[in-house]
């Protein structure tokens, strides 16, 4: 390869690169600006903001119970992850280094679980709820998840296993029960792995729609923020800056959290991937 | 240390059978009560609703009364009568043969492109990540008004160019094309992965590849590809997967893009715009079931929807042999 | 799977058989007291499909009869689409009383209510204290599940500042008038692009329909229990020329002007704001020009009519709603003088109907002089006492038939195609899917 042409290469590749990164901000700038636009503005086309209408974000809160839907969103998100540790982590931790009856039949219905679409399993799930009269709240979406959480309980599961045996066998030595090597040794040792299973647990949990659609959209109290988004345009519907203030609003904490947790993120989503 | 001892071990000792059991007994307890919330988790939210499910699926039942065996009237009317499951299903598979191997080829050019980069790759790999953490909803909330074809910047910007844009997410041939627009936008946690594979690769094949003369694209198909061939296959799967239970994006994009506010139209009539080329078979069945609430019929559905995810993990199964076995 | 399967499915299996056996399938009719209790006390909830502006109306109707009975509360959940009504009622939610729309609901949803009649015998209230269609079309499948509230008339709002800037005075009285002067009325942008429309004809823009628009030939859907929609002129008719003029005006045109209007029910409704001259709406738009737009100059008239279809010109679609009561209500009584109030009182049948400016249903309101009727609404009154109104049918499916025909129209207005095949295809379609909700 003669030198002129890996310097084109080169140039090529950033070239592709930039442009490419450019149409993937462009969207976020585009409904950042259209956020604080006034209504008016905002259906015609406009690309610049003028003049910049702030208020939107305070309408948002105005014309919406915005500050319940977080909260909600909170319950449900914080709700799952807690629950999904409190039996997930366990039995990943059984499913990794404890040889008991049955191991592979359980770790294969946990492998369906996590891969089977949720609606095939949806009506009598429902049904389920219907009967307890539990339709309307939020439990039909946080309580499933204290009796394990397939995908978490794979990837934990993926986690336990890169943890040296010797550990656990040093620990069981000291006179540790399943329970003690699990609390005194894994846990310790696995939190990337634990942190990264409960991050993703959150977000699925915030961005949840259809579990909201299907149990509580019939009570506006219990809504959380990725279902109030999708109906406040059903209320409000050309009021696009507002529409736009709510939507970064709802993307804000997830953002965050993913600056705050880079490493740990990435770390895990290569797990459930690479490692698989 | 002396606590272990203590511990009786059966196949030491020798006891009689009542002892055997009693002690094993008190040894296991501490494994199965870690199993337990999720072995009660597994019976009655996922073995229980299965099995239920094929029972409705024989019924004629809207939660108002008994369910009522029909036989198979629920499986005449699915493959016979009605007439939106076909599109229905149609469409599901154009996000199954199209979305799912566009955002992968797509990915894994992203992915390799980044990991030829030296400097400043967490900088790009975030750029290209993020938009996949962005809440769906608003993801669609977003497109839809960008790319509305009276009101929307994209046209804007195509006017001023002096191209007249297309409808977009309002044409029922660009509907699903806009999506993918969409799922590109969203394929960061593809990319992620792809890009921790191609970075696993061992730098030396390479090394010995190009000493063999080998171009650009033969490094890809006899180095890369089948290095990262079980990622490649992971991804495959769950993607397919994914894309069978297609709902959120299509469901909110027609909502949207529909501009009725649903206040007196129910939720059937605003699924699917325009002209039913976004109706997924899982909006499908959630119309079915909990719109018009045939229950027995939308077990039916979920019936040939689970057989059919149930071919695609086959293949993650077979082919994938470290899921098979739990341990040992 | 092999292993735990004989393991699990057999409590799995029992559980089921249980869940179904004490399910909270909906019983009989219970017994009626001889007598309306004096006193009623507690809390019940109702549930309806009105927002904003028209919410507050019913909310002031509701505090009206607390008022009237100091021990009831009334909690009212508003904003809730009749599908989610019928989930909620369906999976034993917290529902005493339900008011829904007539046509697209209470097929699906009379099972669930209590028999009024009983109620109607002792408290003395009769089918014939109710005018028009809904006085017998919200009982179905011969029980009297629920009374009608208010009903719906479509018609005619055109803007005269844009009829008369065009040399027009009156408005069109046959569909082909309308699609000369929706032509006329059109107007461009340099790009070519819509800046102000005559006429919006496609289905799915506003109240634009199968039911509503098919209404202007008198199309009819069923013959006894069949939908023979194919076999109908009217119905070729109809379509044929709601085709030709999306076909005038251009489909993509179209279809970019409506994606870029504003919302129906905002203050941004595109016949409010003048971006189009006329349109099919229900009388209920009034009320929202009063509040929305009250310096818009307006009239109301009758919806043309397909000129030699036989559909007399003066009537229109009609709809409505209803009300009735949960079977499950563990407070029938109180749910009952709620549902009695709502539907036979006239003091707040009149406050409905001024408040929502719907159509009375209660003769008494009709003829009774503190109905505000300004010359716009007192249009509608008129029209919903013409032989020419019609609807259409209350079956099993509900809105499934009207969007059987909605979703062939969609496509049709864009591509066109075999109009008596596809019509076909919308009759056994309709037919299949009631034969599915039938089956025994």
């Amino acid at each position: 390869m003669t030198v002129r042409k890996r310097v084109l290469t080169v140039f090529a590749e950033h070239a592709i690169l930039i442009a490419l990164g450019i149409m993937f901000l462009v969207p976020v700038v585009f409904v950042a600006l259209t956020s604080v636009m006034n209504s008016g503005q905002t259906l015609t086309g406009a690309l610049w903001p003028k003049p910049w209408e702030w208020s939107n974000y305070q309408r948002a809160f105005e014309k919406a119970p915005v500050a319940s839907w977080f909260l909600n969103s909170l319950l449900y998100a914080g709700g799952s992850t807690l629950f999904m540790l409190v039996s997930s982590v366990p039995m990943a931790y059984v499913l990794a280094r404890v040889r008991i009856r049955f191991a592979n039949p359980i770790f294969f219905a946990v492998i369906v679980a996590m891969l089977l679409p949720p609606q095939v399993i949806q009506v009598p799930i429902y049904v389920l709820w219907a009967h307890l009269h539990l339709v309307g709240t939020l439990w039909p979406l946080v309580l499933p998840h204290l009796f394990g959480h397939a995908f978490s309980i794979f990837l934990l599961r993926q986690f336990f296993l890169t943890i040296p045996q010797e550990y656990t066998d040093a620990a069981r030595i000291d006179g540790n029960g399943e329970w003690g090597i699990l609390t005194r040794v894994m846990v310790p040792m696995a939190k990337p792995g634990i942190a990264a299973a409960s991050i993703f647990m959150f977000f699925q949990s915030w961005n949840d729609y259809y579990g909201p659609l299907l149990y509580t959209s019939e009570n506006p109290d219990n809504w959380p923020i990725a279902y109030g988004l999708a109906s406040f345009h059903g209320t409000h519907s050309t009021d696009w800056g507002v529409i736009m203030a709510v939507t970064v609003l709802a993307t804000l904490p997830v953002v965050v959290v993913f600056f705050f947790a880079q490493r740990v993120f990435v770390e895990g989503i290569t797990l459930t991937g690479v490692k698989g | 240390m002396t606590s272990t001892r203590s511990l009786p071990r059966p196949s030491v000792a020798k006891p009689r059978p009542a002892m055997r059991t009693r002690s094993l007994l008190a040894s296991r307890l501490p494994v199965w009560s870690m199993m337990i919330l999720g072995l009660i988790g597994l019976a009655v939210f996922f073995l229980y609703p299965l099995l239920a499910n094929l029972y409705f699926s024989f019924t004629n039942y809207d939660l108002a009364g008994a369910p009522h065996w029909t036989g198979l009237r629920n499986y005449v009317y699915l493959f016979t009568q009605d007439s939106r499951v076909g599109k229905a299903a149609l469409n599901t598979l154009w996000f199954v043969v199209i979305l799912v191997p566009v955002r992968m080829v797509f990915s894994l050019g992203i992915g390799l492109l980044l990991s030829r980069r030296k400097t400043a790759r967490g900088f790009w790999r975030t750029v290209f990540y993020l938009p996949a953490l962005v809440p769906p909803v608003a993801s669609v909330v977003g497109f839809v008004f960008l790319f509305n074809p009276g009101t929307g910047p994209i046209n804007a910007v195509l006017r001023h160019l002096g191209i007249t844009g297309p409808l977009w997410f309002n044409d029922p041939a660009l509907s699903k094309p806009s999506l993918l627009l969409l799922g590109l936008w969203m394929a960061g946690d593809v990319m992620v992965i792809f890009l921790a594979a191609l970075l696993d690769v061992p730098k030396d094949q390479y090394e010995a590849c190009e000493l063999d003369g080998a171009n650009g694209w033969q490094r890809l198909r006899f180095v890369t590809l089948p290095n990262i061939r079980p990622v490649l296959l992971f991804s495959a799967v769950t993607g397919v997967i994914a894309a069978l239970q297609y709902f959120t994006e299509a469901a909110v994009a027609s909502m949207i893009a529909n501009g009725k506010t649903g206040i007196d139209a129910g939720t059937d009539q605003l699924l699917g715009y325009p002209d039913d080329s976004l109706l997924t078979y899982t909006q499908w069945m959630y119309v079915q079931g909990f719109n018009s609430f045939q229950l027995g019929y939308a077990s039916t559905m979920a019936v040939v929807l689970f057989l059919i995810a149930a071919a695609v993990m086959a293949v993650l199964l077979r082919r994938a042999g470290l899921f098979t076995k739990a341990q040992g | 799977m092999r292993a735990t399967k004989p393991a699990t499915a057999i409590p799995a299996v029992a559980l089921v058989a249980a869940l179904i056996l004490t399910g909270c399938g909906i019983g009989a009719d219970e017994p009626v007291a001889r007598t309306a209790p004096r006193e009623l006390t507690g809390t019940i909830q109702l549930w309806h499909h009105y927002t904003d502006r028209e919410a507050a109306v019913i909310q002031s109707v509701v505090r009206d009869f607390e008022r009237l009975h100091p021990g009831l509360h009334v909690n009212v959940h508003s904003g809730q689409q009749d599908t989610k009504i019928t989930q909620v009622v369906s999976s034993g939610g917290d529902v005493d009383v339900m008011l829904t729309n007539v046509n697209s609901t209470l097929g699906t949803l009379c099972k669930t209510m209590a028999d009024l009649a009983p109620y109607m015998a002792r408290d003395h209230v009769r089918a014939a204290d109710f005018q028009g269609t809904f006085a017998s079309a919200t009982a179905f499948d011969d029980r009297r599940c629920s009374l009608p509230t208010t009903s719906d008339v479509y018609g005619l709002y055109y803007n005269k500042r844009l009829l008369g800037r065009a040399g027009y005075h009156d408005p069109p009285k046959t569909l082909d008038e309308l699609g000369r002067m929706a032509l006329k009325l059109t107007t461009y942008n340099p790009d070519g692009s819509i800046r102000t429309l005559g006429f919006d004809p496609l289905i799915g823009f506003g109240q634009n329909t199968s039911g509503t628009v098919s209404a202007t030939s008198g199309a009819r859907w069923m013959r006894g229990t069949e939908a023979t929609t194919a076999a109908s002129r009217q119905w070729h008719e109809i379509l044929a020329w709601q085709r030709d003029l999306v076909k005038k005006i251009g489909y993509r045109k179209l279809k970019a002007f409506t994606a870029g209007l504003g919302d129906e029910w905002s203050a941004n409704n595109p016949f409010q704001t003048g971006r189009i001259a006329m349109a099919l709406d229900g009388e209920w738009r009034v009320a929202f020009v009063d509040e929305q737009a009250p310096h818009l100059d307006y009239g109301t008239a009758p919806f043309p009519v397909l000129a030699g279809s036989g559909q007399p010109y003066g009537g229109g679609y009609v709809s409505a709603a209803d009300i009735g009561m949960s079977k499950q209500s563990g407070h029938k009584e109180a749910a009952w003088a709620l549902v009695k109030f709502l539907t036979t009182n006239t003091g707040a049948a009149v406050k409905l109907a001024n408040g929502l400016k719907n159509i009375p249903t209660l003769r008494r309101a009709a003829d009774s002089p503190e109905l505000e009727a300004g010359p716009q609404y007192r249009m509608f009154i008129e029209a919903s006492k013409h032989p020419g109104a019609n609807t259409s049918p209350i079956t099993e499916i509900g809105a499934t038939l009207v969007a059987t025909m909605n979703d062939f129209w969609t496509t049709y207005q864009e591509n066109g195609g075999n109009l008596d095949e596809g019509l076909r295809a919308v009759d056994t379609d309709i037919n299949n899917a009631l034969s599915l909700r039938r089956q025994k």
